[in-house]
């Protein structure tokens, strides 16, 4: 079996403040902001975004820790988060004011908050609900929306719509370690000095983009020597040990971020700081690390083959960045804390899979990461393994015992659907065997693609269960009375099930057209207001095309939209399928009245559709084809509409918005109650799948995966006991491999029984450390929401 | 033949995908009702009886305030108000029913009206081609892992000629199969399952026969016989050692078992050691039977290594389930 190593006395140590330390809100970054906001009114956009980024760097706190052999905080204390006004925090303001924020429980990610830092943040309230972007986003409301408020289907309302960036992607990395920010900043130049005086045609525009990069490149550089800095200053006080450590990382950033990198150690220490960069740049909104070990490996290969390091002291080094990253905190609001959870801050990275010229692409770095993530136990950063045809059995079995330890790390990845998948959108063959999971599973180019896999913001999902509700009601949600949707009739005027079909389509088709209008809209909001010249510098195509990312200017464009509820719509359209016009059992009326009393009343029918009623989830073609054709019907309205920068690319993944979305969708005709959550990605609905993990992956490999390049997600609990041991690696892999041969495009499994999980939830304390996989992240169980918490227990133990 | 076929059915009682543990690879087993021995530890004891039953799985119900809807259609009158438990959900009470084993007949009734399935028969009638439709959705499966079909029970070779049928079709395409058996029937069944059976899952539970007539209900002479017979013409055998605290536990019991495991050569494939668990005492519940009186303490993990340990000692594939 694969062994995993203990850790250094040092790392252990760091671990342990690491999960001793309470996260504390910041507002340093908050000053700088609204300070610079409210002096540079006049600055176009793309130059005040770098000029205040400069700015950042120059101003905020930088931190050594202890011990620490990667350096970069977020926040002026250790574990801290820093806020992002410019993107919106309405949700502060309120919290503060109604004393939510200071009551928050510790499942709520509560933060510590000085009453000076309180005052202050009410005292930017006035300015930034004017100046945030969410206002500018309500200024520019079509005038059709309010129409559409109060479906369920879509959230785009008209305030507080779009708080956070368009994010999700992988900057290239690999260009900060190989060339630095020096010889870009150089490539900038040139372009100006080539235009200076000549500014003709529509170059005036690329002019501020490339003046914008020549002063992120600063930017950069500058941060990295501020705390070269101060590893000399602690040095002059340090043990003799310490200081020849501190001076020796003191000229490594003096070194790395504006030139190449040199050893394994600088480019570690470079990753972390370009991506802390781009955190204080941007909201640290699925900010994604990609394939590391694609790029960090000739670093260390060098490093070994010259005898520079060893493989326990490289190993030290990545345990170090994990961590690091791991106590990147990010503040949300009290909503989006109960949704998610657990602190987590999503910068995902991406192993093994293939090189661009289709060969295994697993090296000794691919191993270290799994070491890293199976011995720190931490749910952050979450990882996927790139599965494909000729990936090594030890990498695989090194994966599943690492998933065993920390639930659900790393997830799996199917590269031969997905690249096939990408090849679909365009991509060269080159660029989708170097593809990269973005965010929790979304399938991205490497540097190389602005693509936007959370959509926009936090109003990225769409509602599926809604939509069907919306069709059998006549476009009314019952939880709002409100006619939101197309009047499609009520489920007992319909006389086929081709009606009721036909009413889905047409509810489908409205709401993806209108969401995907809403983030048209937002685009055009954050490309006018939120350019990111400091992802802009890497991604292949902008240097190029003279175009920050925002305005199409990487090689490829993308936007996600995910809809939640694939298992809940499968199911009800089999109820409805089944109980009234197969079987007739019951009639279209009783099926409405029983659903619209919340099945009150109706509990004899409701156990009727949750036993006898076939179920997605246990290999039975008369739901699984339904499930497979409602999908398709969003998959291929997502797959048809365009954007200013390209084309849309539709997911089946729900973060947790399972969770929020269940709260705001009635009861449904597959017998689930009002409010509760929806069911997970393309997983089943929750203790529905009665016939094994077997009948599961059969069901769920009907779905058109090769057409949702967004990615699908598939949520398994195994009973411990029944993967025990190596032959229960075996188990899993032969599992996992039978469902990728069948076009399986994702899937991730937590090894734990229900049991552990209601003493856990009863003794929080003797469970600190227990990591379970939620839905497109992981998390320490006892800091989720309760609800959330719930929600895992409820489902199926796969044990036999 | 294949109209004689399709008259065939064997009563089932579970058919399970993903089954780990009942040979190589990613298995289904398919359990059939019946079963000639009485181990007391039996943890599947509605795979005893050779007949339907009805079972009641309380956790299922959902009162009789919201249903009760078996009250009233029992022509028994076997079916009452039983006890109140908390629901696991929200903490309001549910009226539970219960059900006179006595009174109950197993005409089913009252599992037809309830949905809910806390009340449902235990043995469906499946002809083999439907066992077949179930079973070929996990072809793939079977070949990634090196998988296959494990017939179980119950014992298989109480329905002979329909665990024939299935094993004979199983062959037919292509699937490896293994047959889990107390090895109590007469050889000659045995004899006709040989050629289509890839492993035999074989339990040797005790080498003293009058302890085993004593406890299991059968004397053990017929089993080992077969055991040596099945060794002699070519099957291959997967032993299964039932682990029972003061019943076959003792160095001596051990000695006695692996000695005999070595005189069946190379036929054995593995010697798989199952330690005991009370699992099955909620079964008996479920099947409305009192559980046998069986207080056995749980092995601790040194015994279970020791034993483990001892039968190594032999040289024998020992394996811990």
């Amino acid at each position: 079996m694969f062994e995993f190593q203990p850790l250094t006395p040092r790392v252990s140590r760091m671990r342990e403040r690491y999960r001793t330390t309470f996260p504390t809100l910041s507002t340093e970054r908050a000053r700088i902001v609204t300070e610079y906001y409210k002096e540079h009114v006049a600055e176009p956009s793309i130059l005040k975004r770098a000029n205040l980024l400069y700015k950042l760097c120059q101003e905020m706190t930088v931190l050594v820790e202890e011990e620490e052999l990667i350096v970069g905080n977020i926040a002026p204390t250790y574990r801290g988060s820093s806020l992002w006004p410019e993107y919106g925090i309405n949700w502060l303001f309120d919290e503060l004011k109604d004393g939510t924020f200071e009551n928050r429980a510790r499942d709520e990610e509560s933060h510590e908050i000085s009453q000076e830092d309180k005052e202050y943040i009410l005292s930017i309230e006035d300015f930034w609900r004017k100046n945030g972007i969410s206002p500018r986003m309500t200024a520019i409301m079509p005038d059709g929306l309010p129409k559409t408020f109060g479906s369920g289907v879509i959230s785009f309302q008209g305030e507080n719509m779009c708080s956070n960036p368009t994010g999700h992607f992988n900057a290239n990395y690999d260009k900060v370690l190989t060339k630095g920010f020096g010889a870009i900043k150089k490539e900038a130049q040139e372009h100006l000095d080539a235009m200076e005086g000549r500014v003709f045609g529509d170059k005036a525009k690329k002019y501020t983009f490339y003046k914008a990069i020549t002063i992120v490149c600063d930017a950069a550089i500058l941060l990295s020597k501020r705390y070269a800095q101060l590893c000399r200053e602690k040095a002059q006080t340090a043990s003799e040990v310490r200081k020849a450590e501190l001076l020796k990382m003191a000229e490594s950033l003096d070194h790395i971020m504006e030139n190449p990198c040199r050893t394994f150690h600088e480019a570690v220490q470079a990753v972390f700081l370009y991506q802390l960069v781009m955190a204080i740049d941007g909201n640290m909104h699925g900010l994604t690390i990609g394939r590391l070990d694609q790029y960090l490996w000739k670093f260390l290969d060098k490093d070994l083959k010259e005898n520079r390091t060893t493989m326990e002291q490289a190993q030290e080094v990545l345990d170090c960045f994990f961590l690091k990253i791991a106590d990147c905190c990010k503040v949300w609001s009290v909503a989006s804390a109960r949704n998610s959870g657990g602190y987590t801050s999503g910068q995902h990275m991406t192993l093994g899979g293939q090189t661009k010229d289709g060969k295994d692409a697993t090296n000794p770095v691919s191993y270290m990461m799994l070491q890293s993530a199976a011995r720190l136990v931490i749910h952050d950063p979450p990882l996927s393994l790139r599965v494909h045809k000729g990936t090594p059995d030890e990498l695989f079995e090194a994966a599943i015992e690492c998933a065993k330890r920390v639930g659900g790390i790393p997830t799996m990845q199917n590269d031969e659907i997905i690249i096939p998948a990408l090849l679909k959108k365009g991509f060269s063959l080159e660029d989708a065997r170097n593809y990269c999971i973005i965010g929790c599973v979304e399938p991205a180019g490497t540097g190389c693609e602005w693509s936007a896999c959370g959509g926009s913001g936090k109003e990225s999902y769409w509602n599926m269960a809604n939509a069907l509700m919306l069709a059998i009601n006549n476009g009314i949600n019952p939880l709002t009375g409100v006619q939101a949707g197309l009047p499609t009739g009520y489920l007992y005027e319909m006389k086929s099930f081709e009606e009721v079909k036909e009413a889905f389509v047409k509810q489908t088709n409205y709401f993806v057209d209108w969401h995907i209008t809403m983030t048209n809209f937002y685009e055009l909001v954050a490309a006018e207001n939120m350019p990111i010249p400091i992802a802009s510098a890497t991604m292949d195509g902008c240097m190029e095309s003279g175009l920050d990312v925002t305005w199409g200017g990487a090689k490829y464009n993308s936007t996600g939209v995910s809809a939640i509820g694939c298992g809940n719509v499968a199911d009800s359209l089999s109820a409805i399928k089944y109980l009234i016009f197969d079987k007739k059992e019951c009639t279209a009326r009783e099926l409405y009245d029983a659903m619209m009393a919340n099945w009150e009343g109706y509990e004899p029918l409701r156990q009727k559709i949750l036993n006898e009623v076939p179920r997605y989830g246990n290999a039975d073609s008369y739901v699984d084809e339904l499930a497979r054709w409602a999908t398709s019907v969003f998959i291929d309205r997502v797959n048809a509409a365009t954007g200013f920068r390209g084309s849309y690319r539709p997911g089946l993944y729900p973060v947790s918005a399972h969770i929020a979305f269940g709260k705001a969708t009635a009861a449904t005709p597959d017998g689930r109650l009002a409010h509760t959550p929806l069911a997970d990605g393309i997983s089943p609905v929750q203790s529905m799948d009665k016939n094994g993990p077997t009948a599961v992956l059969r069901s769920v490999s009907v779905l058109d995966t090769l057409n949702c390049g967004n990615g699908t997600l598939l949520n398994m609990k195994f009973h411990p006991k029944s993967v025990e041991g190596v032959e229960g690696n075996n188990k899993i892999k032969d599992l996992v491999k039978t469902f990728f041969s069948m076009d399986g495009m994702h899937i991730q499994f937590n090894v734990v029984s229900s049991d552990t999980l209601r003493a856990a939830q009863k003794n929080p304390e003797e469970y600190r450390d227990l990591v379970i996989r939620i839905a497109g992240f992981s998390a320490y169980f006892i800091e989720l929401y309760k609800e959330l918490q719930d929600d895992l227990i409820r489902r199926t133990d796969q044990v036999f | 033949m294949s109209t004689l076929n399709k008259e065939i059915t064997g009563l089932i009682y579970d058919i399970q995908g993903f089954s780990v543990h009942d040979g190589p690879g990613i298995r289904t087993t398919v359990f059939l009702k019946g079963c000639p021995l009485r181990c007391p530890w039996c943890h599947s004891p509605e795979s005893q009886s050779f007949k339907p039953q009805i079972c009641w799985m309380d956790i299922r119900c959902v009162g009789v305030d919201k249903c009760g809807l078996c009250l009233n259609v029992c022509p028994q009158q076997a079916i009452s108000l039983g006890d109140i438990r908390e629901s696991l959900l929200d903490n309001t009470k549910i009226q539970l029913i219960k059900v006179s084993r006595e009174l109950c007949n197993d005409c089913g009734k009252c599992a037809e009206v309830c949905s809910a399935q806390a009340l449902f028969i235990s043995g469906t009638e499946y002809t083999v081609e439907q066992v077949m439709q179930r079973l070929r959705k996990d072809i793939p499966f079977f070949e990634t892992s090196g998988g296959g079909v494990t017939i179980s029970g119950g014992e298989p070779l109480s329905q002979p000629a329909f665990t024939l049928e299935l094993l004979k079709q199983c062959k037919k395409e292509g699937l490896h199969t293994a047959v889990d058996t107390t090895g109590f029937s007469d050889f000659k069944l045995l004899q006709a399952i040989l050629a289509y059976t890839d492993l035999f899952l074989y339990d040797i539970k005790n080498m003293d026969s009058s302890l085993h007539n004593n406890v299991i209900g059968v004397p053990n002479e017929k089993i080992l016989g077969n055991a040596l017979r099945l060794a002699e013409a070519g099957a291959k055998i997967q032993v299964r050692i039932p682990l029972i605290p003061l019943f076959n536990d003792s160095d001596q019991a051990l000695d006695a078992v692996a000695k005999f495991c070595l005189k069946l050569g190379d036929a054995v494939t593995q010697v798989q050691v199952l330690p005991y668990h009370a699992y099955g005492v909620t079964k008996y519940q479920r099947i409305l039977y009192q559980a046998p009186v069986f207080e056995a303490q749980v092995h601790s993990e040194e015994k279970i290594n020791h034993c483990l340990d001892r039968l190594k000692s032999y040289g024998l594939p020992v394996v811990l389930h």
